[in-house]
């Protein structure tokens, strides 16, 4: 079931709502029980196997977190090779469904096998729940979870806000919640919540999904082997990161507002990451969520690791302006690396994921070059702090966009040629509809290589300012999470002591002028649930 | 009350009354002409926007007129001839245009043609045909969509049953749409003047697009950007059907609506559309004429055998005055074309002198009753005014290729 569905918004949720609020007003424990039932139907919305195949997953990972559990300290080899066993049998799970016919795929591209490649069903949100599953068993084994039942277990997986897209959340942050939680129906939450679905279906039916008509027919050319001209390429890949972004960020807003109807308070998982001035800060803000779970399960014990091993060995570590190019490859760039591939496989399977990963980790790792090189060369901090800002943002914003012609593109091939476009190598073309309405001005660019096409130029118009006025949403007006600070929107977010002059004029308080304008924001949306679209983030 | 609790309260109020006029707004604007609202000038009567739902909007617009001639055919038929054309004979009763724009497949005229006739009292039908539908075998269709589903018959013949359903969700969508709203707004916008597209309520539209069109770009870029893309088009299918030998495909079709038409007692007029010269020498460059003089043939003894002399055929595809008009030059926006408005359109005054030819008794040279025993001959006709023509020089051709010296001519 899709949240920008009529189904999900005028049938399920109110449903949904009146049990748990009807249910929690005589007892806590039948509205969590009847959050976790809604949510399995939820799941199994769909394809109803979904829930055959997540359902005995579910079960063999509490059982191995009851092992950990016994285990304990008192015998941290068994509990060891449990959690390795957990751990390998999730990402099996995963691989399995995920990644077999890819891997096929690859097996026939470079080895010449003739593997018949295999079409499975894949479990909705499969990647999400995995990483989630993981990190519950690796935080019991910590000793960081020490108490869970079974039935808060299954609530914790199948929370139905963040199921299927995330953010990925750890049993520490979401448990004392639900233990914490009234179940009652609380105006304050529930205003909050209606506030920040409905700006998350807006953005994401509103401003996201018309960049689709504009974006799918430019890559597809570019699939099929025709190379855009410059206009086209930056239309194409602009089109996309927007698209992309409000996607995201409209789910993200939906799934903080459909938990904090029920008095949970979910994790950031996106803060305007375009508004990044670093790679590195781009990715504390898009898919934070992700980035918080590979940084904690994959990168910081491959860093430690390796720290240690260097240690012993006597070797330098990394360390501020004494760091050696060894060091850094070793203890920074390569484990960034490697953990950015990871974030590209997780995301798809397909070679342009890969790449898409693995260029996301040399950019990040340039950054950290630049962190460790720049007081070499360029000691002046005040100056440092006047200029670079905005000259890191149109770097970070620019290799963004590039990178995202990359994860777009249906193959890499493809890709490689809108980024030719983008650089102008395919030529630069105008419609001739518009070209020929430039006067003399027509005549410059001719001379300049500027030729007219037989495209359509109303369609290019709305290209332009659509993008154009996205822009200007993206990088010129707060977000959610800053306009709600007041309520904590998020786990954590508060107010910021110097809080911008647009926040402060934009400010929502649950008054009528906000009760209005949401009201107009929401119909919005609900009037553009006609045409139904798949959110980009769900398929991961 | 407190403060959270008024916020919610004002937003449900504020939500319901927003809903309630959205749905107003759209029933009485009707952009679509789906609900049949008043048309009222200076606030609805133009349809602009309808021109992105053809098939919404005459489905329902013919259900409430109930013709007794019905136009099908594509945006050809859609903007080249109009409903109440005076050379439609009064015998013939109301008309109905609908030839539905974008149609790349022969099966949707049979549907339009079943619908028509399922609105029980149409008595003649005139179909018009584009070769291009008839030259390499339609994809398969399995009737599922929206389009299909709010018809009100099936192809048994049978009440359909899931028009019910397909209804009750066309007036929601008409009704709760952001779309919808943006079309009524620009729907009153359009009232305000200048030249603008209307679906009139016999089906047929204006030229408004063209108009603006040849107004702002000058006919030369129309055509030029037409025959741009039936170049492409033309490519494909010779590459299609490159080595394909038998007969002309998709026949089945045109089979269909003669049973049909049969069936119900409806007299039935088969055109194959007309085309400017432009795109036929892109057809005849490409290799393809042999195809489309095989597709008269079939065409002419598909409807000598099962025709039961209540069909009659007729080949508006060839080379005369009308066919073979000059194109003004790159850059001059100020000439305009008489008869097409690119090389596949024809303006609404060819579809007059066509109008004509086929029921008025005009001897104009355009176009030919087309039978098993004349196709031949019209086919070597056809051929001979290509020879004249496009060979002899007296036509220039605007296509890409214009510059190539035409091929096949006889020295």
């Amino acid at each position: 079931m899709l949240f920008n569905s009529y189904i999900f918004l005028f049938g399920f949720l109110p449903v949904v709502l009146a049990g748990f609020y009807v249910l929690g007003a005589r007892r806590r424990d039948w509205a969590l029980l009847w959050l976790t039932a809604v949510s399995l139907v939820f799941y199994a919305w769909w394809r109803p196997i979904n829930v055959a195949l997540i359902a005995p997953s579910i079960l063999i990972n509490y059982c191995l977190a009851r092992a950990l559990q016994h285990f304990g300290e008192a015998r941290p080899v068994a509990a060891k090779a449990v959690l390795c066993s957990g751990i390998a049998f999730n990402l099996c799970f995963l691989g399995y469904f995920k990644y077999l016919g890819f891997l096929e795929n690859v097996a026939n591209d470079l080895f010449g096998a003739e593997f018949v490649v295999t079409q499975l069903i894949l479990p909705l949100g499969i990647s999400f729940i995995t990483f989630q599953k993981i990190a519950f068993l690796v935080d019991v084994q910590a000793g960081r979870v020490t108490n869970f039942s079974f039935r808060e277990y299954a609530l914790f997986v199948l929370f139905f806000p963040q199921l299927v897209a995330g953010p990925i959340v750890h049993y520490r942050e979401m448990m004392p919640q639900f233990e914490a939680v009234r179940c009652r129906f609380d105006a304050e939450d529930f205003a909050v919540g209606l506030s920040l679905f409905f700006f998350g279906l807006a953005k994401k039916l509103v401003l996201a999904d018309p960049l689709s008509r504009l974006v799918s027919p430019l890559f597809a050319a570019a699939g099929r082997g025709q190379p855009p001209t410059l206009t086209d390429a930056w239309i194409a890949a602009l089109g996309f990161t927007l698209q992309i972004y409000f996607d995201f960020s409209g789910y993200s807003d939906m799934a903080l507002g459909l938990a904090r109807f029920f008095g949970i308070k979910l994790p950031v998982n996106f803060n305007s990451p375009l508004k990044a001035a670093s790679m590195i800060d781009f990715w504390l803000r898009w898919h934070v969520s992700l980035t918080r779970f590979l940084t904690g399960y994959l990168y910081n014990p491959i860093v430690l690791n390796l720290t240690r091993r260097r240690m012993a060995a006597g070797k330098p570590v990394f360390g501020g302006r004494n760091t050696t190019m060894s060091s850094f490859g070793m203890l920074l760039a390569g484990p960034t690396i490697l953990t950015m591939l990871v974030s590209g496989i997780w995301h798809g399977a397909g070679y342009t994921y890969i790449l898409w990963g693995l260029l996301h980790g040399v950019l990040l790792s340039i950054n950290h070059a630049w962190r460790v090189l720049r007081p070499r060369f360029w000691p002046d901090t005040k100056t440092y702090a006047r200029i670079m800002p905005p000259v890191g943002y149109v770097l970070t914003f620019s290799a963004v966009v590039f990178a995202m012609a990359m994860f777009r593109a249906p193959t890499a091939a493809s890709a490689v040629a809108v980024w030719k476009g983008m650089l102008g190598l395919n030529g630069i073309a105008l419609p001739q509809a518009l070209f020929s309405r430039l006067g003399p001005v027509a005549d410059f660019l001719s001379a300049m290589g500027v030729h007219g096409v037989w495209s359509s130029g109303t369609l290019f118009r709305d290209s332009v300012l659509r993008i154009s006025a996205l822009l200007i949403v993206t990088l010129g007006f707060p977000n959610t999470l800053q306009l709600l600070a007041r309520y904590e929107p998020a786990i954590g977010v508060r107010p910021a002591k110097q809080e911008p002059r647009l926040v402060r004029l934009l400010r929502w308080s649950p008054g009528v002028g906000w009760a209005v304008g949401l009201a107009v924001v929401a119909m919005a949306g609900i009037l553009s649930l006609g045409e139904l679209s798949e959110f980009l983030y769900w398929q991961f | 009350m407190d403060q959270a609790r008024r916020f919610i309260w004002v937003w449900v109020v504020t939500m319901l009354l927003l809903g309630a006029a959205v749905a107003v707004c759209n029933l009485l604007v009707d952009p679509y002409d789906v609900f049949g609202s008043p048309r009222i000038a200076g606030f609805n009567r133009l349809k602009p926007e309808a021109k992105n739902h053809s098939m919404l909007a005459k489905t329902y617009q013919i259900e409430r007129i109930r013709p007794e001639t019905v136009m099908i055919g594509s945006s050809r038929v859609h903007i080249g001839i109009d409903a109440d054309d005076p050379a439609w004979p009064a015998t013939m009763g109301i008309v109905y245009n609908y030839a539905i724009p974008g149609g790349y497949d022969a099966s949707a005229n049979l549907l339009t043609l079943r619908e028509a006739i399922a609105t029980g009292r149409v008595k003649n039908a005139v179909v018009f045909l584009d070769f291009q539908n008839f030259l390499v075998p339609a994809g398969p269709n399995d009737g599922g969509d929206e389009d299909t589903r709010r018809m009100l018959v099936g192809p048994s013949g049978a009440p359909n049953p899931d028009r019910a359903r397909q209804v009750a969700s066309d007036m929601f969508l008409a009704l709760f749409t952001m779309g919808a709203l943006v079309d009524s707004g620009a729907t009153i916008a359009a009232q305000g003047g200048g030249t603008v597209l209307d679906l009139r309520p016999n089906g047929s539209s204006t030229d408004a697009d063209f108009v603006n069109a040849a107004r702002s770009d000058g006919m030369y870029d129309i055509f030029a950007q037409k025959d741009e893309f039936e170049a492409a088009r033309a490519e494909q299918f010779a590459k299609a059907t490159r080595g394909r030998t038998g007969p002309t495909p998709n026949l089945d079709v045109v089979a269909g609506m003669i049973a049909l038409c049969r069936a119900h007692g409806v007299a039935l007029t088969l055109v194959i559309s007309p085309s400017h010269a432009d795109a036929l020498e892109l057809y005849w460059r490409n290799g393809l004429w042999d195809r489309i003089e095989q597709f008269k043939t079939d065409l002419a003894a598909l409807v000598s055998k099962d025709g039961g002399g209540a069909v009659t055929l007729w080949d508006f595809m060839g080379y005369d005055r009308e066919t073979t008009e000059p194109v003004p030059p790159a850059g001059d926006r100020r000439s305009g074309t008489h008869w097409f408005w690119e090389s596949t359109h024809f303006k609404k005054a060819y579809g007059h002198i066509l109008l004509g030819r086929l029921f008025g008794g005009s001897t104009e040279a355009v176009g030919a009753r087309l039978t098993a025993e004349n196709v031949t001959e019209r086919n070597s006709a056809v051929r001979l005014a290509r020879q004249a023509m496009i060979c002899g020089g007296t036509v220039r051709v605007l296509t890409s290729l214009a510059n190539a010296p035409p091929d096949g001519c006889a020295r």
